[in-house]
């Protein structure tokens, strides 16, 4: 990439010289997770499908990737490979060097449905991993406080998820998975769920938590302004059979806010996610039969 | 086009469909649903010329087959005091009664109340109250031997496929197997007392308790299981940190619907063998015709079932306090409710040592709509 200064035209691949250097630093960080000819096979034997095939990158360290792809792609099956949830058919997830196999605590998940214990309470849910680790009570505890104080949640330590707002209880998980102080932070769809104002309440809130916090978040979403909005890079992946499309270094300056949303840079970027989700096929708008129930005269187009 | 009408008023439809009652509405249906059989039963008791087939005869008159106390049908006291008068003797008289099988409200509720402090007939009988614990012992032992195996068994293969496969389809063939057919081989077994009673209670529930509660465990939310997972749960700690714990509640409610089942079974183990609890005092009523007596002890297992099963219900949502929302009071359970409130409280003080376990209910704290963190 090169280090040219911003042309007036914008292209989503010039980079300002300060986010150049980033991505310079960046990879100069160790690697912390490497996908290697990853393949996922559905169905037995007989007849089977490949969601996706060759699927190889590295992570560095503190990266935010984001993952967008049309439905289809596999990126909930990648994820869940990645966190141990699903085997793969071929190739390997290293993490740190070692193969994943299984779920484990180096991985935290987030999951679109919140997926809170409902018998605990709040703080209890951000113990849990903690005394699955094999932590004492108060040493849990402690730690599930100081957690739940970085999500701004100290005072609904005592209450369960079931009084909670949905914001606040993504809130909530975010803290039981950080809270186990995993390499990676899978996020499936965080926000999907949430309504738009309180979605982009909680990006921000995870990027100040990411700013914080030594992790490198894996990020699903379908909303490209929010691919956008969190990333260092974008993994696009395409279907039939699923594959890494672009992996595209976000040029828009940290720290980012919302005001960058109108930014050359983020509507370049935008713009190149939508060309590569969304192929400009035309989608034949088929004719319904004319039958018509209004008066003449009563046209709305 | 559409002219202002007054907005349907919502208070006044009754019928709304999957609409939840306001309290006291709900209130009134349920205290309802007893009087409407309660009302039907004393139209036909007290309503003279409604049915009473019968002529109890208060006065025999000269009537050659009439005898003062007796009843006898309408149509045979008819033909005899019409051919007393065509004889010259004086005609019987008599009121118009319903046989004794159906004896009407008030004597039951009387015999509620006597049915307890009548001696029995024969000095070693057992009273009533000594009936009826006894039918509580059996069903208690019964159900709690049935559940000590049962639940931990349907745990078991509710979570791990290899005890579903491995336990359940010998179950499901057994469940069909009627417990009652099994009563003679209990007596051969287990002699004529309570062992085969309470054998009979344990075949009647174990089997289907063991299906009905691996498939309650099954419906646990994978995404729960998932989370745990995630967060390096054992599969041990999945089972007893998760599983059971998420399942609980569903499986309380689960125990509550066997109970009853178990209630069912009472009647048939109680006359296997040696006849005894409350069917024995049924049986030997129904001897004596002292039918008041009978459908006293038969609403009593009503009452006692009903009650237990509400007092569980109440008690669930004082041990799950998760799963307290704000769901309509179920039928008879505010009345309950009044009567557990200063239990709760005694409880709730008395475990304020451990916040976690029982959490204040008084002042939960209710996060606003407006979804401000106190600081960031």
């Amino acid at each position: 990439m090169s280090a040219s200064p911003l042309p007036t035209s914008t292209d989503y691949r010039t980079q300002e010289p300060a986010v150049a250097d980033r991505f310079k630093r960046l990879y100069q960080r160790p690697v912390i997770l490497s996908v290697d000819n990853l393949r996922k096979d559905f169905g037995s034997n007989g007849s089977t499908r490949t969601v996706f095939d060759n699927l190889s990158f590295n992570i560095h360290r503190r990266e935010f990737i984001t993952v967008i792809g049309p439905s289809g792609c596999g990126k909930s099956t990648f994820i869940r490979i990645a966190a141990g949830l699903d085997d793969a058919s071929g190739g390997q997830i290293l993490l740190d060097g070692q193969p994943v196999s299984g779920p484990g605590p180096d991985r935290g998940m987030v999951f679109q449905g919140y997926t809170l214990f409902p018998w605990l309470t709040v703080k209890r849910n951000v113990m849990f991993g903690l005394e699955m680790r094999g932590k004492d009570k108060s040493t849990a505890e402690n730690e599930a406080g100081l957690w739940l104080d970085m999500v701004g949640l100290s005072k609904f330590e005592n209450s369960y998820p079931h009084e909670l707002s949905g914001g606040m209880k993504q809130r909530v998980a975010i803290a039981r998975a950080l809270a186990n102080e995993p390499r990676v932070l899978i996020m499936d769809e965080p926000f999907g769920a949430l309504d738009a104002q309180t979605r982009a309440q909680m990006q921000s809130y995870l990027l100040q938590i990411w700013r914080k916090v030594d992790v490198t978040i894996l990020f699903i979403t379908h909303d490209l302004d929010e691919a956008c909005y969190l990333s260092d890079r974008i993994l696009v992946l395409g279907t039939n059979p699923g594959r890494v499309v672009e992996f595209i270094e976000n040029p828009v300056p940290r720290p980012r806010s919302p005001a960058q949303f109108a930014s050359p840079e983020f509507q370049a970027l935008k713009q190149r996610l939508e060309e590569l989700i969304h192929p400009p096929v035309e989608i034949e708008e088929q004719q319904l039969p004319m039958v018509r129930l209004t008066e003449a005269g009563d046209d709305v187009e | 086009m559409v002219s202002p009408s007054p907005l349907p008023k919502r208070d006044s439809d009754f019928l709304g469909l999957k609409k939840e009652l306001p309290p006291r509405r709900n209130w009134l249906l349920g205290a309802a649903s007893f009087l409407l059989p309660l009302v039907l039963w004393s139209i036909v008791s007290y309503v003279p010329w409604l049915w009473h087939p019968l002529v109890h005869i208060t006065d025999a008159g000269e009537v050659e087959m009439f005898s003062e106390g007796m009843d006898l049908p309408r149509a045979d006291f008819d033909r005899a005091n019409a051919q007393a008068v065509k004889e010259g003797l004086a005609p019987g008289n008599g009121v118009r009664v319903n046989p004794v099988y159906l004896p009407a409200p008030h004597e039951v509720a009387r015999a509620f109340y006597t049915a307890f402090t009548t001696p029995p007939r024969l000095p070693g009988e057992p009273w009533l109250h000594q009936s009826l614990w006894h039918s509580v012992k059996v069903i208690a032992s019964g159900f709690l031997l049935s559940s000590l195996i049962g639940v931990p068994l349907g745990i078991l293969c509710g979570s791990f496929r290899f005890f579903s496969r491995l336990h359940e389809p010998f179950i499901e063939f057994f469940r069909y197997l009627p417990a009652p057919a099994f009563g003679a081989l209990c007596v051969a077994m287990l002699g004529i007392h309570d062992a085969p009673k309470v054998a009979i209670i344990f075949i009647g529930t174990f089997f289907q308790q063991v299906l009905v509660i691996a498939n309650t465990v099954r419906k646990v939310d994978p995404g729960l299981i998932e989370a745990a997972q995630t967060l390096g749960a054992s599969r041990r700690r999945l089972v007893t940190r998760v599983i059971i714990p998420s399942s609980i509640p569903e499986i309380f409610t689960d125990m509550r619907i066997l109970l009853g089942w178990a209630w069912t079974y009472l009647i048939v183990a109680e006359i296997i063998g040696a006849t005894s609890g409350l069917t024995w005092f049924i049986n030997q009523q129904a001897r004596y015709r002292n039918f008041d007596n009978v459908y006293a002890a038969i609403c009593l297992i009503g009452f006692i079932g009903l009650g237990t099963d509400i007092l569980l219900a109440k008690l669930g949502t004082l041990i799950f306090p998760w799963r307290r929302r704000n769901r309509g009071p179920s039928f008879l359970g505010s009345m309950i409710t009044r009567l557990i409130k200063p239990l709760k409280k005694s409880i709730s003080n008395a475990g304020s040592s451990a916040p976690s376990a029982t959490p204040d209910t008084t002042s939960p704290p209710t996060p606003t709509a407006a979804d401000t963190p106190p600081s960031a």
